[in-house]
């Protein structure tokens, strides 16, 4: 008996953890918010306005974002047309830059003296509504994307089958089959979308131009006014669309209690479907495509646009502008938030998903909880409780308040992981004399091996282009080099805000392609 | 006169408010094979993970070879158990999966001591005719190949007790006829003790010493198949062992040779 209370206490050991690593700093947040500071807040001219403006554009780019996605996901899962997996990767592309990348890209492309303003015939640039909603969109589409292939792909189609013998016609299929399967997760997307754009600072300060957001104003407060109140304030109220939606999340999760295995759908292969398919697919992959275009361009390009001749000037001049030290911050912190954060989830997941009791339910819950604060706000509550600490101003804290933000999903992809494996795995060790360290090292960690993969992938390519959680804790000397990219608009330096995003882009793609090579030849069977 | 291999006295068993185990007592012959019949939820598995201490009882006393194992280690207990979903090894070839637990014990770290082990595994390999898949890992195995290298895995420790918990149920028929003899096989090459779970009372009458039969937390019955058949226990017994077997010989009995 005391072999279980030891492993209880252990549980909730951990929990407690998690638990102060997010709700102390966040406490600490809630207390600088003093009246003074909230009047200052609601009582100025752009409080009413930031709030309508992100409400509204937020609104807007999540409806084309998820019916874009919508599109995209059937297109790839529901059609037989080929270079399926060509088309996911274009889909992807945006999800390995930071968004303010993205935001730099647009500006690029269709800013006042944009290279397509022109071609457009446009008389001025695409500042303000319009350009946050298609910032959004290109930044928040990939997400979704995934969340809806996920979904689409494991539907069952055996009720299509019957619905075809039926003679249900395709509306009604919709209607009665696929609509009601939808519904629950759909508005798991439809939330995550929306918390993923509302709280987003990258493209609004990009190609915002007067048309403020919260995120940007919170932004503005703490960097540029030092006001910690204020971007408390603002950052209270990022925190509601994100807990709704962490809300919505935990409560939707289906458990994978199917008592039958979905049987896959087979796409039909009707010509209309394929070239619909076809149009979908494309117009997506040029619309993910323009802005690492105009990186390239920038980049590449003597003196855009005056002269277009192919040099390496730009990559020299960012370079010495210390590029290079800040790339190594990024992965130095990359690998070491990955290399920890694996260990982390891991141990964790363990805990949770193969030593069930009571407690693993508080553990589970808390190890997730991270997935409720927007970056922005983390990064702030960190400033405020870390302040006067020996870890403030290094690498450490940056390092920290990454493993915070990025461990929710790796932790739940190892304990979908752990959970599948059999049942009766732990009776065997014990029975046998196989200690659980044995089991861990030589069976639990063996089994998930690709999970691990894909935890490293995600927590790296996401450390690399973060730019919310770290931006009020960095300092000149630790930077990662997302952050260099605001200074280097600021600075009126494009080529070298372009070189950086491409770097980035480069880093985060060979990680991926590696990965990607390591888990093909993992694949024995 | 028949050696008691275990003596099982007054377990007690509840979970959430229920009786699962009521006052339970019964012994075990040594190289018996006995079988625990009954329905869903009778306390069947929650008796074997008692008997190999992956479960504490309430109250209740096991007895192996006259010594009290009640809290013993199950690795303690010179027993094995195989699962109805095998549980191996999945990122292990057969050789690996049968050899792991000895190989890592600190024992047989030494180069003469890993040279009998595989031998030792090879054998068994072997005796189980799985050495065409040795180097196969489960994926690539059937329902009975996996189960076999089950078997072997727990054989290879030498445990002089198996638990089984309804260990064919996910096997097709074919399957369950040749396991069945390869079980019997064991029980006279090793005089193993078995002690068997399952639902199917074809299974337990065809392979039995003795039938332990079960019903709501209770033993209803112990005795030989004859016994049972001859003078069941009482009604349940009746109706859920023989005159099922019996409708089951009788929609066959029309077709039997000579």
């Amino acid at each position: 008996m005391n072999k279980i209370k030891k492993s209880d206490a252990t549980k909730a050991l951990l929990a407690f953890v998690f638990i102060a690593l997010i709700f102390i700093p966040l406490i600490n947040m809630f207390m600088y918010m003093d009246k003074e500071s909230i009047n200052k807040v609601v009582s100025s001219a752009v409080f009413g306005t930031a709030i309508k403006n992100s409400l509204i554009s937020t609104i807007v780019s999540t409806v084309i974002t998820v019916v874009l996605a919508f599109a995209l996901a059937m297109s790839i899962e529901r059609s037989s047309i080929k270079f399926k997996k060509i088309f996911s990767v274009m889909f992807a592309l945006p999800m390995l830059v930071p968004s303010i990348s993205i935001g730099m890209g647009l500006t690029i492309l269709f800013g006042n003296n944009g290279i397509l303003t022109k071609v457009f015939g446009m008389t001025q640039g695409i500042y303000g509504f319009w350009g946050i909603v298609m910032g959004s969109v290109l930044y928040a589409f990939p997400v979704a994307f995934l969340m809806l292939s996920d979904i689409i792909r494991y539907e069952d189609s055996l009720p299509y089958e019957a619905a075809k013998v039926l003679g249900l016609s395709k509306f009604r299929q919709f209607t009665a089959i696929m609509f009601p399967y939808l519904k629950k997760p759909l508005i798991t997307v439809i939330f995550a979308t929306f918390t993923l754009i509302v709280t987003d600072y990258g493209v609004p300060l990009m190609i915002g131009g007067k048309y403020t957001t919260i995120p940007v104003v919170m932004y503005q407060e703490v960097i540029g006014q030092l006001d910690f109140g204020k971007g408390s304030v603002y950052g209270s109220l990022l925190l509601i669309p994100a807990i709704i939606a962490f809300i919505l999340d935990v409560l939707n999760r289906e458990k994978n209690t199917n008592s039958y295995v979905p049987k896959r759908y087979i796409p039909s292969n009707r010509l209309l479907n394929r070239i619909l398919a076809y149009i979908v697919c494309c117009l997506g992959t040029v619309f993910t495509l323009l802005p690492i275009l105009s990186f390239v361009l920038l980049s590449f390009a003597k003196d855009y646009p005056n002269n277009m001749t192919v040099s390496l000037d730009n990559i020299e001049k960012t370079m010495k502008l210390h590029a290079g030290e800040y790339l190594i911050n990024s992965i130095v912190i990359a690998l070491l938030v990955s290399l920890v954060g694996i260990v982390v989830a891991f141990f964790t997941a363990y805990l949770s998903a193969r030593m069930k009791s009571k407690m693993s339910k508080f553990l589970h819950l808390s190890a997730m909880i991270s997935a409720a604060i927007p970056g922005l706000v983390l990064g702030l509550s960190y400033v405020i409780t870390f302040k006067r600490s020996p870890m403030y101003g290094t690498i450490i804290i940056l390092i920290m308040v990454n493993l915070v933000h990025f461990i929710s999903s790796p932790y739940l992809m190892m304990y979908n992981s752990l959970s599948k494996a059999n049942g009766n795995l732990e009776d065997v060790g014990h029975t046998m004399g196989i200690s659980r360290a044995y089991m861990i090292k030589d069976v639990f960690i063996p089994m998930t091996k690709n999970t691990i993969i894909e935890m490293f992938s995600y927590f790296f390519v996401n450390c690399m282009m973060t730019i919310s959680a770290v931006s009020f804790l960095a300092n000149t000397s630790n930077k990662p080099i997302s952050l260099m990219i605001n200074q280097f608009e600021a600075q009126m330096q494009l080529e070298s805000a372009a070189v950086v995003s491409l770097m980035i882009l480069m880093i985060n793609l060979i990680i991926k392609g590696v990965f990607h090579f390591i888990k093909r030849e993992k694949h024995v069977c | 006169m028949e050696k008691i291999k275990l003596q099982v006295t007054n377990l007690e068993k509840e979970y959430d408010g229920q009786k699962v185990l009521d006052k339970v007592s019964f012994s075990v012959n040594e190289g018996e094979f006995l079988s625990i019949l009954g329905p869903s939820g009778c306390g069947k598995t929650t008796i074997l993970r008692i008997l190999i201490g992956l479960l504490n009882p309430d109250s209740g006393v096991v007895l192996k070879d006259g010594a009290d194992i009640t809290n013993a280690l199950p690795s303690n207990r010179g027993m094995g158990i195989v699962f109805q979903n095998y549980a191996l090894f999945e990122n292990m070839t057969v050789l690996e999966n049968i050899e792991y637990a000895l190989k890592i014990k600190k024992e047989n770290k030494t180069p003469s001591r890993k040279k009998e082990i595989r031998e030792q595994v090879l054998k068994m390999i072997e005796h189980m005719e799985l050495t065409e898949h040795i180097d196969k890992r489960p994926a690539l195995l059937s329902g009975g190949q996996q189960q076999r290298v089950a078997i072997a895995r727990t054989l290879v420790m030498n445990p002089d007790v198996i638990l089984f918990d309804e260990p064919m149920s996910a096997l097709d028929v074919a399957t369950r006829l040749s396991l069945r003899k390869v079980l019997k096989d064991i029980q006279k090459e090793f005089g193993t003790t078995m002690i068997y779970i399952t639902h199917d009372q074809e299974e337990a009458f065809a392979m039995s010493d003795r039938i332990m039969v079960m019903d709501k937390a209770q033993i209803v019955q112990i005795d030989t198949p004859e016994g049972i058949v001859g003078s069941p226990a009482n009604d349940y017994v009746k109706e859920f062992v023989v005159d099922n077997i019996q409708i089951k010989v009788d929609s066959l009995v029309k077709y039997v040779r000579g």
